[in-house]
């Protein structure tokens, strides 16, 4: 029987596997379909102070191996989730608020009404599809450490992780910039900046024009970002981007995730994690691994 | 709602660019009238939500058109014997009053697709008033299944069968005679708006199936979303597709 546990921050998950931000609501649905306490965690839809509406339609589109998204952060307010969904989640398993702003003393004040309440808060400071900020604040090491500053002195009792945008000049850079802003851990790769054209009618099939990349397609990039942050910083790392199987996990904890994100995987089959969590624990028997922890950082290179 | 491995049964050509898909699942799924399913089609990496036309027992029929390369290769790549990954039953369906005996149903495109459930599903116990609009001649399908309707006009854009222009100008014609009870359509949003602007304060309930670009199909990504009159979003997969006419913009 192999050991899927994982400690992250200090905080022991029942395995690696955690549904990424905006892919799974607050897990409510995807509970009607298997007990989500399976899972690892959850790492919530993104909240916001106030309820957002969020963009105009499509907000999807498909392109070889990829998706793109142009939600625009619609949530129903950090109270609401508060108080109708929070229960029901940590009743479930570990819970990660996702949390975003428009600027940096929204997640001031996000982070100081989040906390220890949660188990984690991840911090989203490089959703491409918020207009004034959220982009902005993500890009540049000094605002990665300044918004990662703020975030931390507002939470006393739940780890803080830094979500990092792989949209970016270099991704260690910004890793060691939130590093020092006081992180307790990161976690990349949001969604790579990308435009996709219905030719027929010469515009942008968004509604927002561009959108964040997700999906298959961009495994290898965010694998390689995955290693170059977690050998740049001695605080853990969640990996994400294009996991779509278990051999596709073990590979980003090989790079230096402690724990894996799944997000448009999802979509392809709602069954993605539990089948992924499964995977993973077949793996380990067929391979020797008594504790999945030990493969973390162990992909050594050429 | 379930996520299931499926067994393609037949995946044929029933009019101009429209493809029916019938696969069996390995037990029996109940579906309501109105209620999609997200179907996987290898390589891509959304699904395509398509509505289920007829369900019976472990075999289900869903209907779409050749739209794009994923419905293309849908088309080209899912012959009988092939396994299918579908998500069903998502959404909420039509609903029809008890007291609700006389049912108009108004389609066009496409969205005849869900109103072919409806009429399946309603008419033994209901008086079933159908409008379908076609293109043309080449792209009428289903004729079968629409005859189960107490009442059938085919309008065609050309005219080159039944009624000459759309189905809700054919159902405005003989709304008067029909004295509908309640009203269910489905059809590009232009017929959708013909239909919301001419029901507008005749206090008939009508309801519309909307269709949208998806992510889960389950109502946890938020990326379907249509605008409701009072200024909040809905999601069309979960808390739709069915809306009452009067409660969204369209």
């Amino acid at each position: 029987m192999t050991d899927l546990k994982v400690k992250l921050c200090g905080v022991e998950l029942k395995n690696p596997v955690i549904p990424a931000s905006g892919t799974f609501g607050f897990g409510r649905e995807f509970n009607e379909l298997y007990d989500i306490s399976v899972l690892g965690a959850v790492a919530t839809k993104g909240l916001t102070l106030e309820s957002r509406l969020g963009n105009g339609t499509p907000r999807i589109a498909e392109s070889r191996g990829v998706i793109l998204n142009a939600v625009g952060l619609q949530n129903p307010g950090v109270e609401r989730f508060i108080k109708e969904d929070l229960a029901f989640l940590r009743a479930k398993t570990r819970v990660i608020a996702n949390v975003a702003g428009s600027e940096v003393g929204d997640y001031e004040k996000i982070c100081a009404r989040l906390d220890g309440l949660v188990d984690f808060v991840e911090l989203n400071i490089s959703c491409p599809n918020v207009k004034c900020g959220g982009m902005a604040l993500g890009i540049k090491p000094e605002n990665v450490e300044n918004v990662t500053r703020v975030a931390k002195n507002a939470l006393k009792a739940t780890p803080l992780i830094v979500k990092l945008s792989p949209n970016v000049e270099s991704i260690a850079a910004n890793a060691r910039a939130a590093e020092r802003g006081g992180a307790d851990c990161i976690s990349l790769v949001n969604t790579f900046t990308g435009m996709a054209i219905d030719i027929e009618r010469r515009r942008p099939v968004l509604a927002n024009n561009t959108g964040g990349v997700s999906g298959a397609g961009i495994k290898p990039i965010a694998v390689r970002m995955v290693y170059e942050a977690s050998h740049a910083v001695a605080i853990p790392v969640v990996g994400m981007g294009g996991i779509t199987c278990a051999e596709d996990a073990i590979e980003f904890m090989m790079a230096g995730a402690t724990a894996v994100q799944v997000g448009t995987q999802n979509f392809t089959d709602a069954l993605a994690c539990p089948k992924i969590i499964e995977g993973l624990a077949a793996w380990c028997v067929s391979h020797g691994v008594e504790r999945i922890s030990d493969l973390v950082g162990t992909v050594k290179m050429n | 709602m379930r996520e299931i491995t499926a067994t393609v049964l037949e995946n044929k050509n029933i009019a101009e660019g429209i493809c029916s898909l019938t696969f069996a699942t390995d037990e029996a799924i109940p579906v309501r009238a109105g209620q999609f399913a997200m179907i996987g089609i290898d390589g891509f990496p959304l699904r395509r939500p398509l509505a289920v036309c007829k369900a019976e027992g472990e075999r289900v029929t869903v209907c779409y058109r050749q739209a794009g390369e994923g419905t293309r290769r849908l088309a080209s790549r899912y012959s009988r014997g092939e396994r299918l990954s579908v998500l069903l039953p998502l959404g909420n369906g039509f609903y029809v009053a008890e007291k609700e005996k006389r049912v108009a149903v108004v389609g066009g495109g496409v969205g005849i697709f869900p109103l072919i459930s409806a009429i399946r599903e309603y008419a033994e116990t209901k008086e079933i008033y159908a409008y379908m609009g076609f293109r043309g001649k080449a792209a009428i399908c289903m004729r079968y299944e629409m005859q189960r309707a107490k009442e059938l006009v085919i309008a065609t854009d050309d005219g080159s069968e039944g009624y000459r222009g759309t189905s809700v100008q054919a159902f405005m014609e003989d709304i008067g005679r029909v004295k509908p009870d309640v009203v269910l359509s489905c059809g590009p949003l232009p017929m959708l708006r013909a239909l919301k602007s001419a029901m507008a304060g005749r206090g008939i309930p009508a309801y519309v199936s909307l269709e949208e670009r998806m992510g889960c199909g389950v109502g946890a990504c938020l990326v379907c979303v249509c605008e409701l009159t009072n200024g909040e979003h809905a999601r069309v997969c979960k808390d739709g597709p069915v809306f009452e006419i009067g409660e969204v913009k369209l």
